[in-house]
């Protein structure tokens, strides 16, 4: 919302010395921010009236073109443009070296130089409306035509300014009904600087009998109140040039004098009008839900259909406005209008608020009513209407009193405050005679119950919504006391050792521990679309079932909820691929399974992954294993189990699958990706992946761990190479090996695995290094020799056939 | 005989002395000591000296040998170490050419700066708090003083979940805010609380370099008796300190937000220009920061909490946007693009 400063002067005495961007400041600080402050006079500096004599095609780009641009005294300018909207003869405004222009509209004013465009030297600027701070009528340059403008005249002669404006941020006015014109915004400054504000003086009279509109509400949730007149004898004409120049000044472009009136009264005193033209109401208005399936066309040229949760004002044949909204077509103020019905209403906030939204229509209007606007309002603002137009239209005359129908209690709320309370909240001493003089410079009447509690009323305009509890009022001291005054302090409490939070603590442990090997962490989406699932979770995958879906999705790519972190970690590692061969990466994130009951199961998890080009001569599972494996050992401390598949999602390969168990927790699995899957995600490489369940894994308690004594004594190295059965594992071989004598052998290590030539097809040849040693003497080589013996019986029991021996 | 030993020594050692190699230095030795040196062939001739002239040059001629042994061995220690060095320092050695490559895992900048607000609160006795993404509407809304019909429910803003309907909780969010952790820590452990929220949160609008479907916040808030607003200033004041390693200053300027009366938003003075005015700070010499304010009375009484008693504020940031601000990061959406080309850098 923009707020002139001219306008404001109507209503509080501003101190000429005072810099604008100081007050804007201060009420940045005190009550609203304060975006930009413009300086109108300054904003046509080095910018002239141009006429274009010719335009050609520029010689490198087809949407450029060039002019020959006059620009007063004899002086042509070579001008590159972009917009389509340009003829020869065509006046525009041109800015010159040093003006200062927002391209395209958008970003802080830039200031302009010659500067070649495409090879092609621009001397100036030929500029659309936005770029200049114009309202624009038009997309593209803006067009003078018609204005008594010649080539070389400064452009601030055509538009005349001489006012300041601020820019103020909306969304800080999201609880200030109040705010929304330069009435309540003068109270505010007023209130502020410490001076008195100047109060409206209404100088209207209405005839106490003669016509008034007929006015029904049938629904006083949506409509409690609605203010109507008549005025005769109008005459519709352009607006006097200080009311355009005000209009314009806060952004709205001027139409005509009724028009303008209304959009004037809203931007002085936030409540919205319209004027509808008598001869088009049927009888009388009605306020009325809308029919079924009923439509209007708007003042914006648009067919809108209605359902019957949306208000509408309503003759007695046909809808004449959206409520609160926008107006209809079909009554329209036009050139000939001579009749005209005011209306000046309160609508329920939620349902402007709905309608607008569903309409896809937000408004001027809109905005002001979904704030919940005070209802006094409509009849202060219906009676400075008809002032203005008096005012503006001398001959019109108001037909009869002031039609108001309404259902409203217009309540003035009493809250006890304890000034003790805000000194507390505050954290500074506030005297009671403090809190009462910020109080009444803001209208709200105070009275004092005690030495601690004023009983303070709230004025209509605060009541709606925004002051209805102490800590309201609160808020009223400690902004007008000013933020900056508080002092930063740091509370004066007893120490306390946060409670803590082990989960987190481990997420940042197992970070460490994995980024230590070489694993970079990404973060991905928790949720996926339909595509992604697929690849990874095939239509026959139970846990298809087990999503949750998101009602709303904005693009295919959100709908589903993740039951793993696997799906979008292949999708990462298949993009990383176009620019890399191998990569390691983990993420550490939530799933979300749907179990039946209200909340879902929603569990960490850590997934991490290998990739290696095809060519490469490593089995991914391995490494996986292996990271994973050492992993575990570094975070748990603890026993790790590796066991054959069992019920495993469709991802994995159903050979080359370990789940991973400790105690008797399944905490996850390491696996290499399903070819197939791979091959969903266009993945042509080695992958292999472990999922383990966080919140489990978190959950163990951490073991202490006991030192154990560094070996006195020197330790044997036996190395033994055995050729045993293809199907017999790793593991089996190395409990046979260990069962030859637990307390001496210290390590099994094997060192390598071969099958192919040399071995009959259904061997292998594993070869191991074993650790003998003692806790308590130097083995002696007879020793030595007896659990080998042993060692290599135990692998003949496993069919196997000791080489070398 | 005597005087000639000891000229003979004179000239060895100074002969030693000059050396200026082990070669030259070896030639030296066998010029003197060796089988046919000069000395050598001195103590030769010793047998063939008169008996009383014997033992004397005898003796002498052997001390002057060990002499001139010891003398040379030195040297050679000497020269050796210089000639090592001389080779040494002789190499063609290119130190620019890479050693292996040794693979290091990157962790997420997210990650990292959430990490280091965590300990920066937590060493002024916050605890660190955690709750679901899947939201129920009460805690994500209700409980916060958002009634059905304020703005910020929009179905716009938030993403509903499918099928998901229960008389308290309403329907199911993603949470839109780390908000809701407020009323769900004031159930579970009471008053008094200081607590830290950060986790992701959702809003269902379309993305661009600045807006993503999901980011990352940290919430913050403290209850207890007298709590106010001088000391969020000083809370927060403390942990920008903390955070950028020099001194920042906090502004308050009034803002609105249904959970929190009074309301503020939260600026900290700009670092890049240290408040002179510049780009990052859009010339206002203030970086908008958070959203804070003294917990709403609905909100305590939701969370079971006697607003008489106790009294509190609460703060939230966007953890996103203080990493893209800390890093530059010009689009929010290689945060969760997995792109290692991005996560490498960190």
């Amino acid at each position: 919302m923009k707020i002139s400063l001219n306008w404001i002067k109507d209503f509080v005495d501003l101190d000429s010395k005072m810099e604008p961007q100081k007050l804007a400041d201060l009420v940045t600080t005190r009550t609203a921010e304060i975006e930009g402050v413009e300086d109108l006079a300054g904003q046509f500096d080095n910018m002239v009236v141009g006429k274009i004599k010719v335009i050609k095609p520029h010689p490198d780009a087809d949407k450029l073109q060039v002019t020959e641009t006059e620009v007063g005294g004899g002086k042509t300018l070579q001008i590159v443009c972009g917009a389509s909207n340009i003829y020869e003869g065509m006046y525009a405004p041109v800015a010159l070296s040093g003006a200062m222009v927002k391209w395209h509209g958008e970003g802080d004013p830039v200031e302009l130089k010659p500067t070649k465009v495409r090879s092609v030297l621009s001397e100036g600027m030929l500029c659309a409306g936005e770029e200049i701070g114009l309202e624009s009528k038009e997309h593209g340059i803006y067009d003078l035509k018609g204005l008594d403008v010649k080539e070389g005249m400064p452009l601030s002669k055509v538009f005349l300014r001489d006012d300041t404006v601020f820019e103020v941020d909306n969304k800080s006015l999201t609880h200030r009904p109040d705010l929304w014109g330069h009435y309540g915004m003068a109270r505010e400054i007023a209130a502020i600087i410490g001076k008195p504000l100047k109060k409206l003086n209404l100088d209207v009279e209405f005839p106490s009998k003669g016509e008034s509109p007929d006015i029904e509400i049938r629904d006083y949730d949506l409509c409690p109140r609605y203010c109507g007149v008549i005025i005769k004898n109008i005459k519709i004409e352009d607006s006097p040039q200080w009311l355009k120049d005000r209009l314009v000044a806060v952004g709205y472009r001027p139409v005509s004098n009724i028009v303008d009136v209304t959009n004037y009264v809203m931007a002085e005193l936030g409540q919205p009008l319209h004027a509808f033209d008598k001869n088009f109401i049927k009888k009388g208005i009605v306020v009325r839900r809308a029919k079924k399936d009923e439509t209007i066309t708007t003042l914006d040229d648009q067919k809108r259909k209605l359902d019957t949760d949306m208000l509408v004002i309503a003759d007695h044949e046909k809808p004449v406005a959206i409520a609160g909204v926008m107006g209809g077509e079909n009554s329209e103020i036009n050139d000939g209008t001579t009749e005209i019905i005011i209306e000046s209403a309160n609508f329920n906030p939620q349902n402007v608020r709905t309608t607008s939204a569903r309409l896809g229509l937000r408004t001027e209007a809109v905005q002001r009513f979904e704030k919940s606007l005070d209802p006094a309002l409509a009849e202060t603002a219906l009676k400075r209407t008809c002032e203005l137009i008096l005012k503006l239209c001398p001959d019109a005359r108001i037909a009869g009193p002031i039609a108001d129908v309404k259902k409203i209690k217009i309540t003035k709320p009493k809250i006890e405050l304890s000034v003790k309370k805000v000194s507390s909240k505050i954290g500074v001493p506030i005297s009671q005679k403090k809190c009462a003089g910020i109080l009444t410079g803001l209208e709200f009447e105070v009275a004092k119950k005690s030495d601690d509690i004023l009983e303070v009323t709230v004025p209509t305009f605060r009541a709606t919504k925004d002051v209805d509890i102490e800590d309201d009022l609160v808020e009223e001291i400690a902004r007008m006391y000013g933020y900056e005054n508080i002092p930063a302090e740091v509370p004066d409490l007893p120490i306390k050792v946060p409670r803590r939070n082990k989960q987190r603590t481990l997420k940042h442990k197992a970070r460490m521990i994995l980024a230590g090997m070489g694993l970079s962490e990404v973060y991905t989406y928790t949720f996926y679309g339909e595509d992604i699932m697929s690849n990874a979770l095939p239509a026959a995958s139970k846990l298809q079932d087990k999503h949750l879906q998101i009602e709303n999705p904005l693009s295919n790519d959100q709908t589903h909820l993740r039951v793993s972190l696997v799906p979008n970690l292949l999708k990462a590692i298949s993009e990383n691929l176009r620019f890399m061969d191998n990569l390691q990466i983990f993420e550490v994130g939530r799933t979300f399974l749907e179990t039946g009951t209200y909340f879902p199961t929603e569990d960490k998890w850590i997934c991490g992954s290998v990739v290696f080009p095809q060519k490469a001569k490593i089995e991914a599972f391995y490494e996986a294993k292996a990271i994973c494996m050492q992993f575990l050992n570094k975070f748990l401390k603890r026993e790790v189990e590796l066991l054959n598949p069992k019920d495993e999602p469709p991802y994995v390969h159903p050979s080359r699958t370990a789940r991973v168990v400790v105690g008797d927790e399944e905490i996850g699995r390491i696996f290499e990706v399903h070819p197939v899957v791979l091959k969903n995600y266009d993945i042509d490489a080695k992958a292999a992946m472990f999922e383990l369940n966080f919140t489990k894994l978190s959950a163990f308690e951490e073991p202490t761990i006991k030192y154990k004594p560094i070996p006195k004594f020197p330790g044997l190295d036996i190395d033994i190479s055995v050729l045993v059965d293809r199907k017999k594992t790793v593991k089996e071989v190395e409990k046979a090996i260990l069962r030859a004598n637990e307390k001496l052998i210290r390590k099994i290590k094997l060192f390598d695995i071969y099958q192919g030539e040399n071995i009959e097809q259904d061997k292998k040849a594993l070869a191991f290094r074993v650790l003998l040693q003692a806790e308590d003497r130097t083995l002696t080589d007879e020793e030595m020799a007896k659990v080998q013996k042993k060692i290599f019986a135990n692998l003949k029991n496993l069919g196997g056939v000791v080489r070398g021996t | 005989m005597e005087k000639q030993i000891n000229e003979l020594k004179d000239a060895c050692l100074s002969a030693v002395k000059q050396a200026k190699n082990v070669h030259e230095l070896q030639e030296i030795e066998v010029k003197y000591l060796g089988r046919k040196g000069e000395l050598t062939i001195i103590l030769r001739g010793v047998k063939d000296l008169p008996d009383d002239q014997k033992p004397v040059i005898g003796k002498l001629g052997n001390i002057v040998k060990t002499e001139l042994e010891n003398a040379v061995a030195n040297q050679k220690t000497k020269l050796q170490a210089k000639e090592l060095e001389e080779s040494l320092k002789d190499e063609d050695f290119d130190i620019t050419a890479p050693g292996p490559e040794i693979r290091v895992g990157h962790i997420h900048p997210l990650s990292q700066t959430q990490y280091e607000v965590e300990k920066i609160f937590n060493s002024m006795g916050f605890m660190i708090m955690d709750g679901p993404e899947a939201e129920s509407e009460y805690y994500n809304f209700e409980g916060l003083n958002i009634p059905s019909w304020h703005p910020a429910r929009d179905m716009q803003d938030t993403f509903f979940i499918k099928n998901k309907r229960d008389k308290k909780h309403g329907k199911m969010v993603l949470r839109t805010h780390t908000s809701p952790v407020q009323v769900r820590t004031m159930e579970k452990y009471g008053a008094p609380l200081r607590i830290i929220v950060p986790g992701q949160v959702f809003r269902n609008e379309a993305t661009d370099a600045s807006h993503d479907a999901a980011f990352d916040q940290i919430e913050g808030f403290m209850i207890d008796k007298d709590i106010s607003l001088s000391h969020l200033k000083g809370v927060l004041k403390e942990f920008l300190t903390r955070l950028f390693g020099k001194e920042v200053v906090v502004r308050f300027r009034p803002g609105y937000f249904p959970f929190v009366e009074p309301g503020l938003e939260v600026d900290f003075s700009c670092l890049i220009c240290e408040g002179k005015g510049c780009r990052v700070c859009k010339k206002t010499g203030w970086v908008e920061f958070m959203g804070a304010g003294m917990i709403h009375e609905n909100v305590l009484k939701a969370g079971g909490i006697d607003s008489k008693k106790w009294q509190g504020w609460a703060f939230g940031f966007g953890l996103t946007r203080l990493v893209m601000m800390r890093h530059g990061i010009d689009d929010i959406r290689h945060l969760r693009s997995g792109d290692l080309r991005f996560i490498n850098q960190f």
